[in-house]
């Protein structure tokens, strides 16, 4: 009895237990199953939770804007934002810069990544990894400003309460979100002419975007971007490194200056009014020398009253190798010295052809004219074996600028010279060995030595301090230990180097990046110069406007140039002969070559340069390479794209 | 956590108790052949689970009922079945099985006999482990096992190797198979964080054996993890009734590289450097070879100290380990101090066992800085280390190599990773119904990592900033998966039936800190990662009348990596088995042994490097420098915005699958002295896991890592056992494995465009070059070249190549798919050599069929690595003597080279001393002895057959000695 009270018990025991057991398991499986609902716990985000923080609609903005100037979340480099290509070389402005550069006349590269050279040769194929990223990033910013534009709808703004004044700025945010994918796809339609159309009604993942055709691209852009152009805050009103609405009207006189090239209709008179809108709002040419507008200072120093629309970096906050640290490293080597440029070394890399160098040639130039024009001549002179008389005199005059300066155009050959009053060696400066100065000056002082070419040169009797510069102050050349000629693609010393862009400022400090790595310098996208010459070549297209007013425009600029007014133009000089050379004089290694070159036919089946078509010599190529092609990648997976023809 | 301790603390409550009164019977078991008693004999009675096993003297003492049938059985011999007819003694001489037909092997939740097996499996024991001073495990197999190629990355300190079992199955996603240890899967994708190789944790010394499960019918049961084969490690416990024993081992070793880069030496160097415009006045006095001064010879002690003891119902082992070792690079510092302790304990006449297996490690890695490598190769070799002042010499241009030794010297990089890996395994046989058995497995794995980099500034820019960054991190490995058992034989339908079914859950937690500096250049970062999966399986398994054998199984697995939409997947396995040796008609035949198997399986892969794929995330910028101007202050200073970004996403991201075909013989003859297995695969992976471009404008990415592809792979693998002499004084016994095999990508695009590609392989020399190409109709591994023209004394003519395409333009598109990487062939040839108490083996490893780029030499093989770097010049590789190369021909077929190989990979001779209370064992060990190969470069045998800066694999010699007591 109580053996089986025992038994019985024991067997109700293990029963409950295996029910318990039971139970347990079941529960236990069911609370698995939700464990496998996971969210980020990092710095990572779900979209409802980034935009909790208001911050976040700016954030976000500053994406779109850094979409140009960086190239990940992580400076100079880490968390890329494309993976296809080394994170440096996937820049924006990188590859736009040498899609519109390398391709032309102003640049050539000597490194060996991948196809690069392909570029500059003309012979690249819908392969070419450059051209593919280019593609990719554009297509890339594009997806970035719809995704903004889907994310500010009045809908999600309701769902999350965004309060009503972050309301009205998000209007302006969406404004220039729409303006940068406007600014892109013009890039797009300016180098593939057909890409693949997303806009924010197009969803994420996998699908494949249809492609739009050249003509009703241009449509797109500029129903866009009149669309906005309300919304856009006024001209110069905006935070720095904002787009405004002259930069709207900016990308519009664009579009409209190539209309012909993308549309087959011209739309020339489009530009004189854009760009009168533009001119309208105070910008000006700041009478300061022409390079200051690309040292590290050139957001303070007086060339920001001249820009329309910047990419602006810093050597701290704003960090890449793409933008302007490959623009300031990349073209800096031979016997550059790393410190002129603020930098810790060059990358030698890219040189100029010597079609390039020859647009600065002075063929018509008289250098007696020139002095006579921009002063009255005085007592003062240049005398010795480099000038022309030799030391025997007499002295080639200078003109009196400004209390005590005086300023000369001559044409030295190589020799020596010094300065002298009155034909006569009573006064008399040569070099101050004394000075740490190289430009300082001293009675009696040794011979100056000179080098063969025309100058403008300056003695300043004030600080006793001469210069010799180029008579154009634009041809920033540097030819110390380099050839002319380019015999060989990949060493630097073949071709001339290109001194613009420099992260020093106008007293010559580095610019904030101690180490030497990353820049200061804002990249100009727009300024007014460039205005002025689609102004003055829209006039001569038969646009309309005025050609007197396009003559004081031009001139406007090449005072600048020149210092004074001793290279001005007039109103018969003024030929689309002559403004193509004169863009390229002054907006050369701006990322405008390409583009300017496909307008005046100059590009491909004409237009000849050294290693075009990837001979020694040049030679012309097929006009289909006007385009770029659609890269093979993307063909291969997006069924519904077709190749530019020629590829 | 919770619920699982809630789950243990249940098995442990319902321990039951039973007790039955019976008859007793005793007796000995022997070797039939020495007349030797066996200890730690399996006896059991039949259909029950009632059993012992035999003490040290081999006796046993049973339980037992008129009519039931003792099974007696040993690991190694045959098993033998005695009925009980009241005998007082039951005394038993077990014969020795030379095949080991009835070995157990694991199968994944379960464990089967070889005989039994349906499925490609195989086993490693530690009698047939590589010897030598192992530090990782995986070495211990390398060349043992068909279809299984183990890689080294080279002679870092405690480098490991990539495992790749028939080749992998995936191209984005991991190739690693999944490692279970002691029934605690391991995170695949390592399960710690800077270590050279994570599975260090487990001390080699430690390990029983593997168990390779290689097709899908076997790893089915590992679902989602399953289609790069599975590697099952069980590690060593001690034994029922077993006195207490010690064994200490130490071995010492000395490691050395075997070759070196082939660099112009000063002499060849200056002459080079001066036809072609270098100023002598730049040229040092010296003639070093930078390479000898980095590499040193390395020294290293292994120690392992174990006790084990046996006890009727509880038995335990303890091992300590201590590794060091050193180079050959100079300050390459490998450390591990390992603790491994396992706990056996039997309740309830063997009705519950428990086993707890608990490791604790910390490794220390103190890394040189591999880039001295490429250093010691690029740096002009008239220099010498130190200029007259005494000062390291440099180059002085800001991109020139900085003196190596200075890098080794001034580069401090350390890590230490602590690491516990602990299983507890709760096995209990239900007293209502005896066959019915329930398996619980809880375990652990959870590493912490704390380290940190000081590196020096570039010497030569001297405004460079030095480098210092922290890391830490921890990674959380825990696991819960139960089954229940039901095996019987049902003798009215002769069949045994064994059915499992069960329940698992894993969670993975890893976060990384990161607290960099290089001058005003902050990163502060952490990374968390969690994911989870969960799964459902069963198998059954039938084998009728012993002759045919049936399996299926079945897992259901769901993955937090996917959507709710995609998050299960189901994986189902089916193989038959026939012992065609059971036959009657094979009674008088050759075969001592004859199966035929064919399996069917799907199996799964969601280890894709990324947790969130599907979702769509914002990522804020992790630094001070990714920020952009909006503005200015009304100081005028420039306001910064940090940038939010979005990330590209694929929500309908989901499993790569995998079917695998396998067929399979296995045959014995000569009384199963001579043993094989061939076994033929098919694989087919589909929504093939790879990174690939986006259609442009698609997505918030370029390049995603989605189910766009297929791959296709087949093999046959081919395994000999021979047991060539078996005498009292001398055996002698080989194993010899062959495997041939073929991989090819059959879709890469939605659009099955036949003409797409992506590129792969980055290598040095210029900046984003790729030398490799994934392309529908090849291996993944194959090359991407320019067709090299050669003049009439062949030599290459320098830029000239096939013009392909007939466009009269040499171009992107003129490049071809040649050669690859990866084997068509490789090989393990193993002999065990035994005379009275000498033993000698040898392993040889070969490769066949796979292709290097040289990439040293395609960077530095020209004039231009002299004279044409930016403001220095610096050493060419010898190449430049015969090509003659001015500039870099980077996609030049001319530096791909075939990469056959036969290396004796290890060799050691050892020496057994019996003492009367000691066993002592000498042995002297050399591993990496000699390579015959063509290749010219450093090393044939490179995991993705690029040559560049590669770390030296090293010969090592090795002396053991092994005492017992």
């Amino acid at each position: 009895m109580m053996n089986n009270y025992i038994n019985n018990r024991a067997m109700m025991l293990r029963t409950i237990k295996s029910l318990l057991f039971i139970i347990t398991l079941a529960f236990f499986m069911q609370s698995c199953e939700d464990r496998l609902d996971l969210q980020p716990e990092d710095e990572r985000l779900t979209a409802d939770s980034a935009f909790e923080d208001p911050a976040a609609y700016e954030q976000f903005l500053a994406k779109i804007y850094a979409g140009i100037s960086l190239s990940g979340q992580q400076g100079p480099a880490g968390a890329p934002d494309l993976a296809g290509l080394d994170e440096g070389f996937s820049n924006y402005l990188r590859l736009y810069w040498k899609m519109q550069e390398l391709t032309t006349d102003e640049a050539i590269i000597g490194w060996n990544d991948g196809t690069i050279q392909d570029l500059h040769g003309q012979v690249w194929t819908s392969g070419n990894e450059f051209i593919r990223t280019m593609y990719t990033r554009l297509m890339y910013q594009v997806t970035l400003c719809n995704e903004f534009l889907r994310q500010t709808t009045d809908d999600k703004l309701d769902s999350r309460g965004v309060e009503a004044s972050l309301r009205t700025e998000i209007q302006t945010y969406r404004a220039e979100a729409r303006f940068m994918r406007a600014l892109t796809y013009w890039h797009a339609m300016d180098l593939f002419a057909n890409p693949p159309f997303v806009t924010e009604d197009d969803p994420t993942g996998a699908f494949l975007p249809e492609q739009i055709q050249r003509a009703d691209l241009f449509d797109f852009i500029e129903t866009e971007l009149l669309d906005i152009l309300d919304d856009m805050v006024a001209p110069r009103q905006n935070e720095y490194g904002r787009a405004d609405r002259a930069a709207a009207q900016m990308v519009l006189a664009k579009i409209y200056l190539n209309a012909e090239v993308y549309t087959g209709a011209s739309r020339y008179a489009d530009v004189i009014t854009q760009i009168n809108n533009i001119i309208g709002e105070g910008y000006t040419i700041p009478q300061i020398p022409y390079y200051h507008s690309f040292l590290a200072d050139n957001d303070s120093n007086g060339a920001q009253d001249e820009v329309i629309f910047t990419i602006p970096f810093d050597g701290l906050r704003t960090q890449a190798f793409g933008g302007m640290t490959f623009l300031v490293h990349a073209p800096v080597g031979g016997t550059m010295d790393p410190a002129d440029f603020g930098i810790n070394g060059g990358w030698f890399g890219v040189r100029t052809t010597p079609t390039f160098v020859d647009q600065f040639s002075l063929d018509d130039f008289d250098p007696a004219v020139a002095t006579s024009a921009i002063g009255p001549l005085s007592d003062w002179g240049l005398i010795g074996s480099g000038t022309p008389n030799g030391w025997d005199g007499p002295d080639i005059p200078m003109a009196e600028i400004d209390t005590n300066v005086y300023q000369g155009y001559i044409t030295f050959i190589d020799g020596e010279m010094k300065f002298r009053f009155n034909n006569d060696w009573s006064l008399n400066y040569g070099l101050d060995p004394s000075s740490t100065n190289p430009n300082a000056l001293s009675q009696d002082g040794p011979n100056i030595p000179v080098m063969a070419g025309t100058y403008k040169v300056t003695l300043d009797l004030n600080t006793l301090i001469y210069s010799i510069d180029s008579v154009d102050g634009r041809e920033l050349l540097y030819t110390d230990g380099q050839n002319k000629d380019i015999e060989e693609v990949g060493p630097f010393n073949q071709g001339y180097a290109v001194a613009k862009y420099r992260n020093v400022d106008v007293d010559g400090n580095p610019g904030s990046d101690a180490s030497g790595d990353h820049t200061d310098i804002d990249f100009p996208m727009f300024r007014l110069a460039d205005a002025y010459l689609m102004y003055a070549e829209a006039v001569l297209r038969g646009g309309g406007g005025s050609t007197s007013t396009a003559v004081d425009y031009i001139n406007e600029i090449r005072q600048r140039a020149y210092g004074n007014t001793g290279g001005n133009i007039s109103e018969s000089d003024l030929t689309l002969d002559f403004i193509i050379d004169e863009r390229s004089r002054e907006l050369f290694f701006e990322a405008h070559r390409r583009t300017d070159l496909i307008r005046f036919g100059e590009f491909s089946d004409q237009g000849i340069w050294q290693w075009k078509g990837n001979v020694p010599q040049g030679t012309t190529t097929d006009s289909f390479r006007d385009l770029m092609p659609i890269p093979a990648t993307d063909l291969g997976i997006n069924t519904n794209l077709t190749q530019n023809p020629g590829y | 956590m919770k619920t699982i301790f809630n789950a243990l603390l249940f098995c442990l409550l319902m321990v039951p108790t039973i007790f039955m009164a019976q008859s007793t019977v005793s007796g000995t078991v022997t070797d039939e052949a020495n007349a030797m008693p066996l200890p730690g004999v399996n006896v059991i009675i039949k259909g029950t689970s009632r059993g012992t096993s035999t003490d040290f003297d081999g006796n046993y003492t049973l339980e037992i009922n008129q009519g039931e049938t003792i099974v007696v059985s040993y690991l190694g011999y045959t098993t033998q079945e005695i009925v009980y007819n009241r005998q007082s003694r039951v005394d038993v001489a077990l014969v020795e099985d030379a095949a080991q037909l009835d070995e157990v092997v694991l199968i994944g939740y379960g464990s089967t006999t070889k005989q039994d097996a349906t499925g490609a499996v195989e086993k490693v024991g530690d009698e047939e482990f590589n010897r030598g001073a192992i530090v990782a495990p995986q070495q211990l197999i390398a060349g043992k096992a068909a279809g299984v190629r183990i890689t080294s990355g080279g002679g870092a300190a405690g480098e490991g190797g990539e495992i790749r079992i028939r080749g992998g199955a995936s191209l984005s996603a991991t190739n690693n198979p999944l490692i279970v240890i002691d029934g605690l899967p391991i995170d695949q994708r390592g399960g710690s964080q800077g270590s050279r190789n994570a599975l260090n944790a487990i001390n080699p010394a430690d390990i029983e054996d593997f168990i390779v499960l290689k097709d899908a019918s076997a790893t089915a049961i590992y679902g989602s993890r399953a289609s790069n084969g599975v590697i099952l490690i069980t590690t060593k416990k001690g034994t029922t009734n077993q006195p207490l024993q010690f064994e200490y081992s130490l071995q010492a070793s000395t490691r050395r590289i075997t070759n070196k880069v082939d660099v112009l030496n000063a002499s060849q160097y200056k002459q080079l450097a001066e036809d072609n415009g270098v100023d002598p006045a730049t040229f040092g006095n010296s003639d070093t070879d930078w390479q000898d001064k980095i590499y040193t010879t390395g020294i290293g002690a292994i120690h392992n100290i174990t006790a084990s003891k046996g006890y009727e119902n509880f038995n335990f082992r303890v091992n300590f380990n201590h590794v060091s070792q050193e180079g050959p690079l100079l300050g390459d510092l490998y450390e591990r101090n390992g603790f491994n302790t396992s706990f056996v304990h039997r309740f309830l006449d063997n009705d519950l066992k428990l086993t707890l297996v608990a490791k604790g490690i910390q490794d220390e890695y103190n890394y040189a800085d591999g880039g001295a490598i490429g250093q010691a190769v690029a740096f002009d070799p008239t220099q010498s280390v130190f200029d007259e002042n005494g000062d390291y010499t440099q180059l002085g241009a800001p991109l020139a190599p900085a003196n190596p030794i200075f890098t080794l010297e001034n580069t401090n990089d350390r890590q230490t990773i602590k690491r516990v890996i602990s299983n507890f395994n709760v096995d209990y046989r239900f007293w209502f119904l005896k066959d019915l058995k329930f398996n619980l497995n809880a375990g652990i794995d959870y590493a912490e990592n704390d380290g940190y980099r000081f590196g020096p500034a570039n010497p030569n820019n001297p405004d460079a900033f030095a480098f210092r960054g922290f890391s830490d991190g921890l990674n959380r490995n825990t696991a819960l998966d139960f089954f229940f058992n039901y095996k019987k034989n049902v003798e009215s339908i002769n069949t045994t039936l064994d059915i499992t079914a069960g329940h698992a859950f894993q969670e993975f937690y890893i976060q990384s800190n990161i607290d960099n500096a290089s001058g005003p250049n902050i990163t502060i970062d952490t990374d968390i990662n969690r994911n989870a999966l969960e799964s459902y399986f069963a198998r059954a398994s039938f084998d009728i009348a012993d002759k045919y054998l049936i399996s299926a199984s079945f897992r259901r697995d769901g993955s937090s990596r996917f959507s709710d939409d995609n998050r299960w997947g189901s994986f189902p396995g089916v193989s038959l088995g026939w012992k065609v040796m059971n036959e009657d008609f094979m009674q008088d035949s050759f075969f001592s042994n004859l199966k035929v198997r064919a399996g069917w399986g799907v199996t799964g892969q969601q280890e894709i490097g990324q947790n969130y794929g599907y979702l769509g995330l914002y990522t804020p910028s992790r630094n001070n420098s990714a920020f952009i101007q909006f503005g200015t202050d009304v100081n005028g200073e420039p306001i910064f915005i940090q940038t939010l970004r979005p990330e590209g996403f694929d929500e309908n991201l989901k499993w790569e699958e995998t079917t695998q075909y396998n067929v399979a013989l296995d045959f014995g003859l000569f009384n199963n002295r001579l043993t094989g297995t061939v076994d033929a695969y098919y694989r087919e992976t589909e929504d093939l896991l790879a990174t690939v471009p986006v259609p442009a404008g698609s997505n918030l990415t370029d390049l995603i890592t989605t189910n766009v592809g297929a791959i296709t792979s087949k093999g046959i693998e081919f395994s000999l056992n021979g047991i060539i002499a078996q005498k009292d004084d001398f055996g002698w016994d080989t194993n010899f494995n062959v495997t041939f095999q073929e991989q090819e990508i059959t879709k890469l695009s939605l659009s099955d465009d036949p003409n797409f590609f992506i590129q792969t392989g980055g290598i040095s020399g210029g900046v984003g070059n790729n030398i490799q190409i994934w392309k529908p109709g090849y291996d993944p591994s194959t090359f991407f070249v320019f067709r090299q023209v050669y003049d009439n004394d062949g030599n290459p003519i320098e830029g000239a190549y096939v013009d392909v395409n007939g466009d009269n333009q040499i171009t992107e598109a003129d490049r071809q798919a040649y050669k690859k990487a990866t084997p068509d062939a490789f090989i393990g040839f193993t002999n065990n050599f035994r005379y009275k108490s000498l033993d000698l083996n040898f392993t040889f490893r070969g490769s066949f069929g796979n292709y290097i780029y040289n990439n040293v030499a395609s960077d530095r093989g020209n004039l231009n690595a002299i004279v044409g770097q930016p403001g220095y010049n610096a050493n060419a590789h010898s190449s430049v003597l015969d090509t003659n190369f001015t500039g870099q021909n980077l996609f030049s077929d001319a530096y791909i080279q075939r990469a056959d190989f036969v290396r004796l990979d290890n060799i050691s001779l050892g020496y057994t001393l019996p003492f009367e209370k000691v066993k002592l064992r000498a042995s002297l060990t050399a591993t990496n002895l000699f390579v015959i190969t063509e290749y010219d470069g450093l090393d044939p045998e490179i995991g993705n057959g690029i040559e560049n800066n590669f770390y030296p694999r090293t010969r090592d010699v090795v002396l053991g000695l092994n005492f017992t007591f």
